[in-house]
């Protein structure tokens, strides 16, 4: 390693790996906790953000540009394999809300924070993947529907639904954790 | 809500509390365009059945938005990233 490689390379780790916890969190949330697959999508965007390191502009925000590498490798694998028809069956899922059911007892839905981090966080990775990848994209990174169409190569009509029915469905496993482990009564 | 409880606006502009409903993430999202976040603003500032659903809405969003994004210890990935780099040169 030259003398210029060897100071890029430090400045990197100084930069880069900071970062690792954050991007392997959002790893796991997009491939639904499958821990194997979220560190291997960390390590890809790594050796990616490395070897694109001259462009980045120190002093921008790394983080940022790090979340984007890797939502856009994990996306672009997730394209490829999307040959394989609907992995949901759109016409099963309830989408009553669930304000319907608590609003007698909780219409402010307070026993959302009776929940702890750690389940929340199961029921958004157990959700389906054509459910859970608008979900994360949206909620968890913000992005708008039209980026999010963008993405995933379909329409925004389709982020809209998915996204409308990820939220139900993630709302309805809540409430009825909640109700399991008596949070509610 | 019945068009005589409309208020101020425009009754025939009224939309349904059905309409309403299916644009609640759209509305809270701020991804409808200005006529209809309009209207669903209207309907919902006046509407007694679905003022407490948006908010009941707004806060499951919230709450979505703020434990979503959890760090994860990465363990040893530090090091295999640091070996990666180093090797790639």
């Amino acid at each position: 390693m030259t003398a210029t490689g060897e100071q890029r390379t430090r400045e990197f780790e100084s930069e880069a790996l900071p970062h690792l916890d954050a991007l392997y969190g959002l790893g796991l949330r997009l491939t639904g906790g499958d821990e194997s697959a979220a560190q291997d999508l960390v390590q890809e965007t790594m050796l990616r953000a490395y070897r694109a390191w001259d462009s980045f502009e120190l002093g921008s925000n790394c983080r940022s540009w790090l979340m984007t590498i890797l939502r856009n490798t994990f996306i672009n694998d997730y394209r490829k394999r999307k040959s394989r028809p609907a992995s949901v069956d759109y016409d099963e899922i309830a989408e009553r809300p669930v304000f319907m059911d608590a609003k007698a007892t909780d219409p402010e839905g307070k026993f959302f924070s009776r929940l702890i981090d750690r389940e929340v966080i199961a029921a958004i990775e157990g959700l389906p993947i054509d459910f859970r990848i608008p979900l994360v994209l949206a909620d968890v990174e913000g992005l708008g529907y039209q980026d999010i169409a963008d993405l995933l190569e379909v329409p925004v009509g389709t982020v809209k639904s998915r996204l409308f029915r990820a939220r139900r469905r993630l709302q309805r496993g809540l409430y009825d954790y909640a109700i399991e482990m008596g949070y509610i009564r | 809500m019945s068009e005589k409880d409309a208020g101020g606006g425009d009754p025939a502009e009224m939309i349904s509390c059905q309409e309403a409903l299916e644009k609640v993430y759209e509305y809270l999202d701020g991804e409808l365009g200005a006529p209809d976040q309009d209207k669903v603003r209207e309907h919902v500032k006046i509407c007694r059945q679905c003022y407490p659903l948006f908010d009941f809405e707004r806060a499951f969003l919230d709450f979505v938005r703020e434990k979503g994004f959890a760090e994860e210890a990465s363990g040893d990935l530090l090091e295999r990233v640091k070996a990666i780099v180093r090797e790639d040169g």
